[in-house]
């Protein structure tokens, strides 16, 4: 994703290492979703707010849920799980709303069951998906990336953006 | 000098000035005799010239002088208004246009001279002795014409002389001290004026005693001149010596003079009154007097009329106004908008704590009228009459006159109109379209209109008003009116609809075709119209500033253009409801009424569902059923309708419960939620839930 190496951090190697390998790392916010993991590029994420009341815009696709007031400015909202066409949402305490800034839609909230971390990968330790195989969810993926030992899908956000509907 | 910082201003200026130009000249055309009009034109021709030399636009400057010097003789009536002589000055307000534009983008006059406009102007000044004098009245010739020559040539015996001043002259000729009159003519080009003025006045000073200048110093001072100025001196040094010293001065283009006959010069007592004045008296024979009266009353006469126009404005109560970036404008709105956010927020507070707190429920009160008065106060800060931008289409359309070879006559009402200034901006394309269309398509030939029996001159209507919450602007012709079955034939021929469809649509539907994307009836293109864009643009740019666009049309009487515009676009009074246990608001300007409705009233007519009110038949919409969601009336045996009304249409909004009047803020809804036809955008209650808007115009 080339558009995400703006907000990179370069690590560059100690003196006296000689390989002389540059790492670029990103930084990812891990939520849940059902059981599995997801994490979202944090250069996107503008905030996190608690599960509040989302008033139902009529005649619009289902994972549109609605819109929210976040601080005086109106915001659609979308459900994450059937955009990726899972079972509807069951909102609990853990339910939490993520307000993504999007270059061309202004910011859009997406509702997920539980946020978890924040985790540093390495280039290096993420895998390219290539979007023509698999799975309708690897439709959803850009990579996945190893944490620790735990597999963490990394979420294509341009997925969110508005389809013909 | 610095002048960048005035470029704003000038610019503003300028455009005003040009529109008012525009404006005067057209009724110039229309009364070619209008004084008024005349010294209107020439001050703000005036005006033009004087900024644009103090910003240093030399051909801006170059252009108005010389428009200004065919006002100067139209004014002093030496020169009749002639139609090419009007199309000439169209042609310059056009350069000057363009000059300003460059200004704009640039800062940057351009390189255009327009030359072959400066000599048609200067055509228009040297053949005033052809065109002018032959046209006034025989009776005013003669002494018209000697006004001119005293004007253009003698200017010392157009001074309107004081007692004092002619008895110093009168005592110095006695006693051997030569007078002599000396017409200084500065360089048009010139920016400093007064300044060169300045100069030579002090050169003659050193030669000589001055006694009288016209204009006077201080006039001169203040650069209240055109190009020349005329100078009465007294000197015992010959002529040549006193014209040398003017022309000394650098930027003088001309000096002329004459040792005067200090006799010939008249007071500024009127004619009765010059035998007092000692002067007159006693130099000036009563034959003699006669045919110099004449020359003298005349310029008198041409002057009195500028002068008093002159003093107008000061008579007139300006307004006084203050420039504001409208982004601070912006910025108030929004303020006032959190304020009646917040003030929501307090009034739902207190409706739902318990108890008789009636002190804290006044000041609540209070605080609604406040906020509510505030409001309307900025609002109209943002208003501003149509009539800046509505002004300029006389002009549009005396030109497509021409350039359509059709007689039209065009009507305007209801310039005062006002509306956001945002609006007023960006609604003059839109109208231009539709005039244009109005124009070029509406209007039959002049063939065709006698066949027809309609007047030779199509008329074409302009009218704007304004309708409860919202600003209706007209465009009307008498001409053609819209051929249904051509649109429909063409809509098929252009693939935009299939012969099925076409037979099956309303000619309600047929018209609204016009608006898509590319559909021209025009059988030819013409520069004026009908390239295919236009009526779909002129549709969404209305749309972008929440409006709409209808038209109603009659094959062979004309049609009508409606544009229909919300007075304001932040703030609105809306009635807020329940539908199955949402809330949505509905604006208060699209509703006629509220009214309960037994069921049983409810009739079907072709399987809708319509109710009779008060003698007239109005369909019923349940909004639960827009909306996709379940009704839960409170009363099973009646319902609650809201009737709403556009134009003369009218419908029952079915709703479950009212919940009251409210002032809201429009929230946009933002691009991923657009698509839905009938939310114009979302509003923050008091409790910080998001209700939506319904537009109700979208429902009918």
């Amino acid at each position: 994703m080339d558009q995400l190496s703006t907000n990179n951090n370069l690590n560059l190697p100690e003196d006296g290492d000689e390989t002389k390998i540059v790492d670029v790392t990103f930084q990812y916010i891990v939520i849940r979703l059902g059981e599995e993991q997801y994490g979202i590029d944090i250069s996107y994420v503008n905030n996190i707010v608690r599960m509040q009341r989302i008033t139902r815009v009529p005649k619009v696709a289902p994972y549109l849920k609605g819109v929210i007031n976040l601080r005086g400015e109106v915001l659609p909202v979308v459900s994450l799980r059937l955009k990726m066409g899972l079972d509807e949402d069951v909102f609990d305490k853990a339910t939490r709303i993520i307000i993504l800034k999007t270059e061309n839609e202004g910011q859009i909230g997406i509702i997920v069951d539980e946020v978890k971390e924040v985790v540093t990968l390495s280039e290096k330790s993420i895998e390219k998906i290539s979007h023509d195989n698999k799975s309708e969810k690897a439709n959803f993926l850009s990579g996945v990336g190893k944490n620790n030992g735990e597999l963490i899908s990394i979420l294509d956000l341009n997925m969110i953006s508005l389809e013909d509907n | 000098m610095d002048v960048s910082q005035y470029l704003e201003i000038f610019l503003d200026e300028t455009n005003e000035h040009l529109q008012n130009l525009n404006t005067q000249i057209l009724e110039l055309e229309q009364d070619p005799e209008n004084s008024d009009t005349v010294n209107e034109i020439f001050r703000a021709a005036h005006s033009l010239k004087g900024m644009a030399g103090t910003m240093g636009y030399k051909r801006m400057q170059n252009l108005t002088h010389d428009m200004e010097n065919v006002f100067s003789e139209v004014r002093n009536g030496n020169i009749k208004v002639q139609p090419e002589m009007i199309d000439v000055l169209f042609q310059c307000l056009d350069a000057l246009q363009e000059y300003t534009d460059n200004i704009k983008n640039t800062a940057d006059e351009g390189t255009n001279d327009n030359e072959p406009l400066i000599r048609q102007l200067n055509d228009i000044l040297n053949n005033k002795g052809a065109s002018g004098a032959p046209a006034a009245a025989p009776a005013q010739a003669p002494a018209a014409e000697k006004a001119e020559e005293a004007s253009s040539d003698e200017p010392w015996y157009d001074i309107n002389y004081d007692e004092s001043q002619l008895s110093v002259l009168t005592e110095a000729s006695k006693q051997g001290g030569k007078v002599y009159g000396i017409k200084v003519s500065v360089d048009p080009s010139c920016v400093l004026k007064a300044a060169r003025a300045f100069l030579v006045v002090k050169a003659i000073e050193e030669k000589g005693e001055l006694i009288v200048s016209n204009p006077n110093s201080q006039d001169l001072e203040d650069e209240k001149f055109e190009s020349d100025f005329t100078l009465i001196v007294i000197s015992d040094e010959p002529l040549e010596n006193l014209i040398a010293a003017a022309k000394s001065v650098s930027e003088i283009s001309d000096a002329v003079g004459k040792e005067l006959d200090v006799t010939k010069l008249h007071s500024s007592e009127t004619e009765s009154e010059a035998e007092e004045t000692p002067a007159a008296q006693t130099t000036a024979p009563a034959v003699a007097e006669a045919p110099k009266a004449a020359p003298a009353a005349a310029p008198a006469q041409g002057a009195a009329p500028a002068k008093a126009a002159d003093k107008k404005p000061g008579k007139v109560a300006v307004k006084q106004t203050v420039r504001v970036d409208i982004e601070k404008l912006d910025s108030l709105m929004n303020l006032v908008s959190e304020l009646i956010t917040a003030k929501n927020s307090l009034v739902s507070a207190s409706s739902s704590s318990e108890g008789n707190n009636s002190s804290f429920n006044e000041q609540i009160e209070y605080l609604e009228s406040v906020t509510s008065n505030l409001h309307e106060s900025v609002m109209k800060v943002r208003m501003v009459p149509i009539e800046s931008t509505v002004n300029k289409f006389p002009r549009m359309i005396r030109d497509l006159q021409k350039q359509l070879g059709k007689k039209l006559e065009f009507y305007m009402t209801g310039e005062e109109t006002e509306l956001d200034r945002t609006v007023v901006d960006q609604i003059g394309d839109p109208i231009m379209h539709l005039l244009r269309n109005s124009a070029d398509h509406g209007i039959e030939s002049a063939e065709i209109r006698a066949q027809r029996g309609k007047p030779e001159a199509g008329s074409i209507f302009l009218d704007a008003y304004q309708d409860g919450n919202n600003v209706i602007i007209e465009v009307r012709d008498d001409g053609n009116g819209i051929d249904i079955e051509a649109v429909r034939a063409k809509g098929i021929e252009r693939g935009v609809i299939t012969p099925e469809q076409a037979a099956a649509m309303s000619d309600k539907e047929v018209i609204n075709l016009l608006f898509n994307a590319g559909f021209s009836t025009a059988k030819k293109v013409t520069d004026v119209s009908g390239r295919g864009v236009g009526l779909d643009v002129v549709k969404s740019m209305i749309e972008s500033l929440s409006g709409e666009v209808d038209v109603k049309s009659e094959l062979g009487v004309g049609s009508t253009w409606t544009i229909r515009l919300p007075l304001t676009l932040a703030i609105i009074q809306a009635l807020m409801v329940v539908v199955g246990g949402e809330k949505y608001a509905i604006s208060l300007g699209s509703i006629q009424t509220i009214e309960t409705i037994e069921k049983s009233d409810i009739k079907l007519v072709q399987n809708e569902e319509v109710i009779n009110l008060r003698g007239t038949v109005i369909p019923l919409i349940r909004l639960n059923e827009v909306i996709e969601t379940e009704s839960h009336p409170i009363d099973e045996n009646s319902l609650i309708v809201v009737i709403i009304k556009k134009g003369d249409k009218m419908a029952g909004l079915v709703i479950d419960e009212l919940i009251g009047q409210q002032e809201i803020v429009i929230k946009p809804l933002g691009k991923y939620v657009k698509h839905v036809k009938f939310i114009t955008g979302a509003t923050i209650l008091g409790d910080g839930e998001v209700a939506l808007i319904f537009d109700a115009n979208t429902l009918l």
